[in-house]
């Protein structure tokens, strides 16, 4: 009887156990993930009433955290966090310090994730080359953008006698040759300012492959380049604000800049209008800009993080983020309706056509520094440029992988 | 025998001592040893070796980081420069002003409060704000009010001067901040130090004839001496502390040239992740500071109270 009954007690015990392991394997546990992000009031508004809800109803076992940080202070937060351990399950970080990001170690690799082949071949290509570092990819593109000209309507008709926005910076430039006051503007010497006309005027900064810089930076075209911007700014066409003391570019676009290379984000009116890029030889140019979406080596749950991220990138959430400025990541909506229908997003989505990503280097901010050193000793100090474009290719090369 | 025994008292009897004490330091010698000594320690550790911050990999470099930082680039001497220019430039402006605006509202029957309120806004005011409105007011073009005033105001300049993109006009600035922002507290101590001088030594003083200059001279520049010194070892210490202004203001441009050790150390370690080489610039910060203050102690003999003799 004793027998009997110890062995009834051992058998619901272990059905029990087959319960309990069966509960476990069927009901997934509830987890929170934490995203930062960088997104203002508009983009907030739509992740947290739109985009947040949809993958509520989606997982309703992982409930985001979405943490909205400080802008100026993001990469700062986001190396502290690495230091102790107390960073996001997965955010979203400006497409420029990716490969610094993963060279630390604190990105996952996420083409070691199953499906990783199929989800990157619906992205464009651009934006998911800046995930690239070291044969692995450290992100999924967020959102897009680049620059495109800003061009005041008025101006150009009473100040230039064009009624349309010319198809080439040479028509441009023989237009504004003898106004008197300057044209063009931009704000400084970094690469985001004068890489595109670097670009435009024929410069070039490595080969393909990023890994080398003498015989790009400081060839023939790119020395012409560069002598072709100071010529426009002898000629007062082009002025770069912090070498010249000049006014801001939304400042001066109101009465005396013709045109600007600028991103996507700023309001525009119906005097003040964005255009594809003038062609100089026959091209255009622009530099790419955006986010993309990582999930950090700290995360405890990096498969829940990498299935978030890619949530990010769906067509759903992508036309959502679009209707707030967020350019898509996705082929499939570069002919979208939701693009075409509004003439600044298709402004923009065809420049990103002739755009060109910056170095993908976890050296980014060491090339930053070279480059505009560089232009401000060539711009304010008077520099000779074949001698300053040799030396910083000899610097860049030695920050290049 | 008789030695040891009492040896052995005294160890008890200071054993007794320390032990009573102890609950009461302990909660400061805690915070200390975990928030002052050990990040000092490991800094110095960090100085020496390549550290990677997300693994925590800390690999002995030698002298590799001290090498690369003094030598590789001219950042350094620049930041270094301009951190001895700024103790340079705004330390003596800072004590002749404190010492000028405390002897005037000392002097006053009636508002000294309103004067020392005003004139201690600027120490309270955030850093952070401050530079904004340095940056407006050093703007470019017109929209900056230095360039509105002297180019279309008053017609001194031509042409609009980018204030903060030129190696002078941009640490000019930075001075300026500097000078503006610290004159109140040294103003504030300079006060203290003047209503502490007896009354009685300026009617004797006016007895035996002494005129306004003299008194000044000899009864009040003398009796805060003491405080001129306190307020100067402050005010140079301080000097290379300086961050806030340089990277709100001209964040080291052009090329480096208005930046400073902080600045640098900042730059190193979260742009570059060059931890190694931004403790070694903290090292350095720490040994010239340590440097200069047993310096400016021996040049004005200050003794063990502080005060200058």
């Amino acid at each position: 009887m004793k027998k009997s009954l110890t062995l009834l007690l051992f058998m619901i015990l272990g059905l029990f156990t087959m319960v309990a392991c069966t509960d476990t394997t069927t009901v997934p546990e509830d987890i929170t993930l934490t995203f930062w992000h960088t997104y203002g009031d508009s983009e907030e508004a739509v992740l947290t009433d739109t985009v947040l809800p949809l993958w509520a109803a989606a997982h309703p076992n992982i409930t985001i955290n979405a943490v909205r940080q400080d802008g100026s202070q993001y990469h700062e937060m986001v190396v502290m966090s690495f230091g102790t351990g107390n960073g996001p399950d997965v955010a979203r970080i400006d497409i420029s310090n990716t490969a610094s990001y993963a060279e630390q170690g604190g990105l996952v690799a996420l083409n070691t994730f199953d499906d990783f082949d199929t989800v990157s071949a619906l992205y464009l290509d651009g934006p998911l080359s800046t995930s690239l570092y070291k044969g692995s990819y450290y992100g999924l593109p967020l959102d897009t953008n680049c620059k495109a000209a800003v061009v005041n309507m008025n101006l150009l008709e009473s100040e230039l006698g064009l009624t349309e926005i010319p198809a080439t910076m040479e028509e441009f430039i023989t237009a504004a040759t003898g106004r008197g006051t300057f044209s063009i503007n931009v704000s400084g010497v970094g690469d985001w300012d004068l890489y595109p006309y670097f670009w435009l005027f024929g410069g070039s900064l490595t080969n393909d492959e990023f890994t080398q810089a003498t015989g790009y930076l400081n060839s023939a075209a790119s020395i012409a380049s560069i002598n072709k911007l100071k010529e426009l700014n002898a000629l007062d066409i082009f002025t770069i604000r912090d070498i010249d003391g000049t006014a801001d570019a939304w400042a001066g676009i109101q009465d005396t800049y013709v045109m600007f290379f600028e991103g996507p984000w700023y309001g525009f009116s119906e005097d003040i209008v964005a255009a594809t890029i003038p062609t100089y030889n026959g091209r255009s140019a622009s530099v790419v800009g955006g986010e993309n979406i990582s999930v950090f080596s700290t995360s405890e749950h990096p498969e829940a993080a990498y299935e978030f991220a890619k949530f990010m990138t769906s067509e759903a959430v992508q036309l959502a983020m679009l209707t707030v400025g967020q350019l898509p990541i996705l082929k499939s909506l570069v002919t979208s309706d939701a693009v075409l229908a509004n003439p600044k997003w298709s402004v923009y989505m065809k420049q990103l056509e002739s755009a060109q990503a910056r170095i993908p280097s976890p050296n980014n901010d060491e090339i930053k520094t070279i480059w505009s050193n560089a232009m401000t000793e060539i711009f304010l100090n008077g520099a000779d440029v074949t001698a300053t474009l040799t030396a910083a290719a000899t610097a860049m090369d030695a920050e290049l992988d | 025998m008789k030695m040891t025994l009492t040896m052995k008292k005294r160890i008890k009897k200071g054993m007794k001592g320390w032990l009573s004490a102890l609950p009461f330091i302990m909660p400061g010698l805690i915070l200390v040893a975990v928030f002052i000594i050990y990040p000092m320690l490991f800094t110095i550790k960090i100085s020496f070796s390549d550290y990677r911050i997300v693994t925590g990999e800390i690999t002995n470099v030698g002298l590799l980081n001290f090498k690369n930082v003094l030598f590789e680039t001219k950042d350094f001497w620049y930041a270094y420069r301009n951190n001895f220019l700024y103790a340079l430039v705004t330390v003596p402006l800072i004590i002749f002003g404190g010492l000028i605006f405390s002897y005037l509202v000392n002097n006053l029957k009636k508002g000294q409060s309103i004067f020392k309120v005003g004139f201690y806004l600027p120490v309270i005011t955030s850093w952070v704000i401050v530079s904004l409105v340095f940056k407006y007011m050093f703007g470019n073009s017109n929209t900056g009010l230095m360039n509105y005033l002297l180019v279309d105001v008053f017609h001194i300049l031509d042409e609009y001067v980018p204030w903060l993109y030129r190696e002078w006009t941009g640490n000019g600035a930075i001075w300026l901040m500097g000078v503006w922002k610290n004159m109140g507290w040294a103003m504030l101590i300079f006060l203290a130090a003047l209503q502490s001088i007896p009354i009685e030594l300026y009617e004797s003083a006016s007895i035996d004839g002494a005129g306004l200059w003299d008194k000044f001279r000899f009864i009040t520049i003398a009796a805060v001496k003491p405080t001129i010194y306190f307020v100067m070892v402050n005010m140079i210490i301080g000097s290379f502390n300086v961050f806030i202004q340089v990277m709100l203001l001209t964040s080291g441009n052009p090329n480096g040239t208005t930046s400073v050790l902080q600045y640098l150390l900042y730059n190193r370690a979260f742009n570059k992740f060059e931890f190694g080489e931004a403790s070694a610039i903290g090292l350095i910060s720490a040994v010239t500071i340590v440097l200069l203050t047993i310096i400016l102690n021996k040049a004005f003999l200050l003794d063990r109270n502080g005060n200058g003799e």
